[in-house]
Order: C-alpha cells, then sequence, then structure tokens
C-alpha cells in the first residue's frame, strides 16, 4: 500500500519535473524565438496575403485555406524540391537518393493517412498494398514478359493494390477498434509468410532483381519520384477537404452519426481503402522501379507498415499533407543524420524520436509548425 | 394509409424482452406522445424504428415502404430521423458544421454538395441556433447542445422525427420554447413521435398518447383519458416505488 503511494508519488514528481521543465522551456526559449521570428517574419505574410486571399477565393473551397505566410512557405518548399538537384550535392551525404526516398515513402504515409488517420480505423498492415503492387509489376515481368510497357503493368499493379486494400479493408465493415487493426496486421504477416511458403512463385526472401530501374541517373530518378509525389499530394488534399473527408473524419469521431445523417458509413469505410489503395499502389511501383528489387523486406514487412504510421505520426496524423514532412524527417534523419551510426541504434533513436512525438508533440511536428507560421501575422488559422 | 405502422414488433435481449408484441400507427401531421417509466422500452423502441436493432418480431411500415430490415442510414434517407437522449456532436466541427454533415449526399462520388451556408443558417434558426454556428459544440450551454441535435435531424428534411427525451435538463422557459418549436416543425410539415418518462410535459404537445410499460403497450388514446387510466397511474407509481 505504503509503497504503491510512494510509487504514485514519484510518478507525480516525475511529472511535475516534466511539467516545469516544457514550461521554462516554453518561457526562455519557445516564446522569444518565437516573438523574434514573428517581428521577421511578419512582413513577408502581409507581403503575400493578397496571393493568399486569391488561392483562398479561387481554389480554398477545394483545398482549404492559407495565410500569406503560409502560402509563402509551400511554395518555397515546392521550388526548393524542385531545385533539389542544384543545392543537394553540395550537402556531405547522398541527399538526392534520401529525398527521392523519402518522396515514395511520403506517398505511403499520405495514402495510410487519408485511411487510417482520417477514419480511425488504424491500419498496420498498409505495406501489404504497397507489396501486392510491388509484386505484381515483378510478377508481370519475370512470368508475362520483360518488355511489358508500363502502361500495361503501372495499371495493373495499381489495381493488384485495389484489390488486396479491399481485401484488407473487408473487416473494416464488421469490426471497430483493435480487432480491426490485429486483422490488418495479421494480413501483413500472412502475406510475408506467402512469400517465403511459395517461394519458387514469390521469390522467396530474395524476391525479384528483374525489374527494370526507370534510370539510373540520380538527378532524372529524383523527378520521378517528386512529380507522382506532388500530384498524390494534390488529389489526396482534394480527397481530404471534400465531403469525402469530412465524412471520414465523422467516422473516426462518431460512426453512428455517420448513418443517423442518411449516410452508408460501410460505403464510406471502403471507399476510404480505395482512397489509400490507390496511392499505395502507384507508391509501390515506383519503389519497384527505383532500384528494381522487389523483395519481402523492402516492401512486405511488418516493419514497413509501422515505419509509414511513424513518418505520418512525426508529421501530424489526419492533415494528409503534415504526413509527407514527416516522411522526409523519418528517412533524412535515418539514412542521412544518423548514416554513421550502427544499425540498432540508428533504429532506437528513431523510436525514441517518434515516442518523444507521440508524447509531447501528439499532433505532429509539422502540424504544429504549419498552425505556429499561420498564426504569425495571420488572422485564420 | 398511415406514415407509420408498426406490428406485432418484438425485440429480444438474450432473456429480456425488451419489447413485447408492440403495436401502433402513427397518421401524417400528428404529434404523438410515447410514455412509460424508466426501463419501459421506449428507446428500444425508436432504436428499432431506425434499424439501430435488428428486430426479433414484428413489421414496420414507413411512408409505403416495409423497413423493418433496413440499415439506418437508408432509413433516414427515405425521410425518418431521431434525435437521441445522448447528444453526440463532433466537438472538432462548427455548429454549421456539424449541421452541414447531415445535409451531405449519400454518395463516395459527391465530393462538393450538402447545404448551403445560408440553408444551414436556416435549419439552425428553426431551433434558434443561427447566432452561434460558428461555435464549437463544447462551447455551447446544455439546452443548446439539445437543439443542435434538433437542428441536425431537421437538416435531413424527414417526414417522421423521433424525439427521445427532448425536454431532459431543460428548465420551464427552454420546455415551453422548445414545445413551442416542436409545434412549429408539425406545422411545417414534419410527423412527430415524443417520447417522455413523465406525463406531466407532455400532455399538452400531442394530440395522442401510447403508454408502454415492461415492455408491452399499456393504453393508448386522448391525453387526458391518459392521465385518468387507472393502470397507467399504477404503472407510475409502481415505478416510483421501486
Amino acid at each position: 500500500m505504503a509503497d504503491a503511494e510512494g510509487r504514485a508519488e514519484g510518478a507525480e514528481g516525475a511529472a511535475a519535473v516534466l511539467a516545469r521543465s516544457r514550461s521554462t522551456l516554453r518561457t526562455s526559449v519557445v516564446r522569444p524565438v518565437g516573438s523574434v521570428a514573428t517581428r521577421l517574419l511578419e512582413p513577408l505574410d502581409r507581403a503575400a496575403s493578397p496571393a493568399a486571399a486569391a488561392f483562398n477565393r479561387s481554389l480554398g473551397q477545394y483545398f482549404g485555406t492559407v495565410t500569406g505566410l503560409q502560402l509563402l512557405v509551400l511554395i518555397t518548399t515546392v521550388l526548393a524540391l524542385f531545385a533539389a538537384p542544384l543545392w543537394a550535392p553540395y550537402i556531405v551525404g547522398n541527399y538526392l537518393y534520401t529525398l527521392a526516398i523519402a518522396c515514395v515513402w511520403a506517398i505511403f504515409a499520405m495514402a495510410w493517412d487519408v485511411q487510417s488517420g482520417y477514419t480511425g480505423y488504424i491500419s498496420f498492415g498498409h505495406s501489404a498494398l504497397s507489396g501486392a503492387a510491388g509484386y505484381a509489376t515483378a510478377l508481370l515481368v519475370v512470368n508475362v514478359g520483360p518488355n511489358l510497357p508500363l502502361w500495361v503493368t503501372i495499371p495493373v499493379s495499381v489495381l493488384a493494390a485495389l484489390v488486396v486494400g479491399l481485401v484488407v479493408g473487408l473487416p473494416a465493415l464488421r469490426l471497430q477498434g483493435p480487432y480491426f487493426s490485429l486483422i490488418t496486421f495479421v494480413a501483413v504477416l500472412l502475406f510475408y509468410r506467402l512469400t517465403i511458403g511459395f517461394s519458387e512463385f514469390l521469390g522467396g526472401e530474395t524476391g525479384f532483381q528483374e525489374v527494370q530501374a526507370f534510370t539510373y541517373d540520380p538527378t532524372l530518378r529524383f523527378y520521378y519520384m517528386l512529380v507522382p509525389m506532388l500530384l498524390v499530394a494534390v488529389g489526396l488534399t482534394f480527397v481530404a477537404r471534400s465531403n469525402v473527408g469530412m465524412v471520414f473524419v465523422a467516422i473516426r469521431e462518431n460512426e453512428s452519426a455517420v448513418a443517423a445523417a442518411g449516410l452508408n458509413p460501410t460505403a464510406f469505410k471502403l471507399w476510404s481503402f480505395v482512397m489509400s489503395a490507390i496511392p499505395m499502389g502507384i507508391g509501390g511501383v515506383l519503389l519497384a522501379h527505383f532500384s528494381g528489387n522487389v523483395t519481402p523486406s523492402s516492401f512486405v514487412v511488418v516493419n514497413n507498415s509501422i515505419e509509414m504510421i511513424a513518418m505520418a505520426v512525426l508529421g501530424g496524423i489526419g492533415s494528409v499533407l503534415a504526413p509527407i514532412g514527416g516522411a522526409f524527417l523519418f528517412v533524412i534523419l535515418r539514412d542521412e543524420v544518423l548514416h554513421g551510426v550502427g544499425h540498432s541504434l540508428r533504429y532506437f533513436t528513431l523510436w525514441m524520436v517518434v515516442l518523444a512525438v507521440l508524447v509531447f508533440a501528439r499532433d505532429g511536428v509539422i502540424r504544429r509548425l504549419w498552425h505556429a507560421i499561420g498564426a504569425i501575422g495571420g488572422d485564420s488559422e | 394509409m398511415s406514415l407509420l405502422s408498426v406490428e406485432g414488433l418484438t425485440k429480444r435481449f438474450g432473456g429480456l424482452v425488451a419489447v413485447d408484441d408492440v403495436s401502433f400507427a402513427v397518421e401524417a401531421g400528428e404529434i404523438v406522445g410515447l410514455i412509460g417509466p424508466n426501463g419501459a422500452g421506449k428507446s428500444t423502441v425508436f432504436d428499432c424504428l431506425m434499424g439501430v436493432h435488428d428486430v426479433t418480431a414484428g413489421e414496420i411500415r414507413f411512408d409505403g415502404a416495409a423497413i423493418t430490415d433496413w440499415p439506418t442510414h437508408r432509413i433516414v434517407t427515405h425521410g425518418m430521423a431521431r434525435v437521441s437522449q445522448e447528444s453526440n456532436p463532433i466537438g472538432r466541427y462548427s455548429v454549421a458544421a456539424n449541421i452541414r454533415l447531415f445535409t451531405l449526399p449519400n454518395s463516395v462520388f459527391s465530393f462538393h454538395g450538402g447545404a448551403s451556408d445560408a440553408e444551414i443558417a436556416e435549419y439552425a434558426a428553426r431551433v434558434d441556433l443561427d447566432g452561434r454556428l460558428d461555435e464549437r459544440p463544447g462551447e455551447l450551454p446544455h439546452a443548446d447542445v439539445r437543439r443542435l441535435e434538433i437542428a441536425k435531424a431537421l437538416a435531413t428534411e424527414p417526414d417522421l422525427l423521433l424525439l427521445d427525451e427532448p425536454f431532459a435538463g431543460m428548465n420551464q422557459a427552454e420546455i415551453r420554447t422548445l414545445s413551442e418549436q416542436i409545434e412549429s416543425f408539425r406545422e411545417a410539415g414534419t410527423t412527430i413521435v415524443v417520447v417522455d418518462h413523465n406525463m406531466g410535459g407532455l400532455m399538452d404537445l400531442v394530440d395522442r398518447t401510447l403508454v408502454l410499460h415492461n415492455g408491452r403497450k399499456l393504453a393508448a388514446g386522448e391525453p387526458d383519458d391518459i392521465v385518468a387510466n387507472d393502470a397507467v397511474q399504477q404503472a407510475y407509481l409502481a415505478g416510483e416505488g421501486a
């Protein structure tokens, strides 16, 4: 009894210390830095606000509204990404490669988010979807012919992701909460065992190496990944800001209210899998043609599913765009910043970062940044 | 033909018979009271009407269709809406967005559509909520949260509105206002069934009353007759005593 009380006190003490250090951090670091940033950035916000107003008037209802500074940051980021081949070589590391990989994973993180983050039906098995697309491409190349044109293999592979997505999504019609999540988890474990168990057909542990890479030119390859990523971002943002996104969120917040509103929750839940599986398929195809390798470890293993979730968490779940930033953070941390560190320590550090974000900034780093930028000068949210 | 007709409705949960062979009909333009002590089965009847529960036996016909086995969303689209006892607005949406959700077309391909801002303001105005459209449900007083629930139901343009304990937790002035508003819904063409567990508040509002007790239909008739009915008095007294 006394022991338990002591432990409880200890926990309270720790919580108090944590709270105090957070508030110290806030008053002595965040606020001063924030006010300096505000003073510096306010003129920029004002300068860009006519453009933001024009954007909000014309496209706001389709993609959400922005403040002047948010629009500037958005445009600068996109321009910086397009200009990456100009600046990336000057940074130590292999940034053009890393950024290209990050683009593919950004697609996965967004696609996971539009289904799991929005509807609250958390999938632990999304790598089965990208895996289906990657394996479909590899199987077509190996079994049908190495010279199959991309306009055949890409749609068929995306369709494979869609079929697997609907199969994984079907339990969502009957199961809720952890049971649904467990089923998606098991789906990925099954897929992995199938690739090993039917190794003569599915290539086993070493998978397939026969897929033709799009290109080996690092600059061109980067653009092959960046442009589809941006198109997926625009498409999913459109979906997320539409009625459909609104219903997805309502399913997460209060599923019975959706039915009471005369909306078929089953149809919308399946639709969320469609909206997610198509970009997952696109990402899977890109990953297959990135290096030409399709293996269980690069596509199927459950770690991949968890990493997609981690990226979405880092950026901010339920926003589609923030997971892009989360994916870039995660991949750059893993492949560049922590490059010299051993495999285990590297992943240990990464997961600690994810844990820290879950505890201290549950709504995501990128989303917080976005709102902080929006709060400068602007009067909109 | 009646707007709503319920024949031999029975709902069993395991060994418990929550609703036992209940039959009644509601004509277009009526306001019908459904009363009974706590646990009488009133909300279960509503759940069965709305397709929330599968019924054990019986048939429900509404606006010319046998809706017994229909899913909730289809029943709503066909013109029936229910305001539950519990308020469950979506906290992160404004009052206006909460109402808007109930106006969206039931199609996954409908990316844009639903009511305009003016239409949403109109639904809100029918329960005097039009001044609070931009607020979050969490910022509203209890009575306004209840009004929001009614506005959401109205936004589905129902022919038949089921109100489950609409007066619960309201003061006398709020009850009077809400009664007048319910009367105005009827004048606008909506038929209404109101559930309440106490007899008093309802009797001025309703045309006809149906009394449930232990899942069975105990009495039905004009409000005055019901108040004078011995069996009804007994049921309520027994309920109070227990």
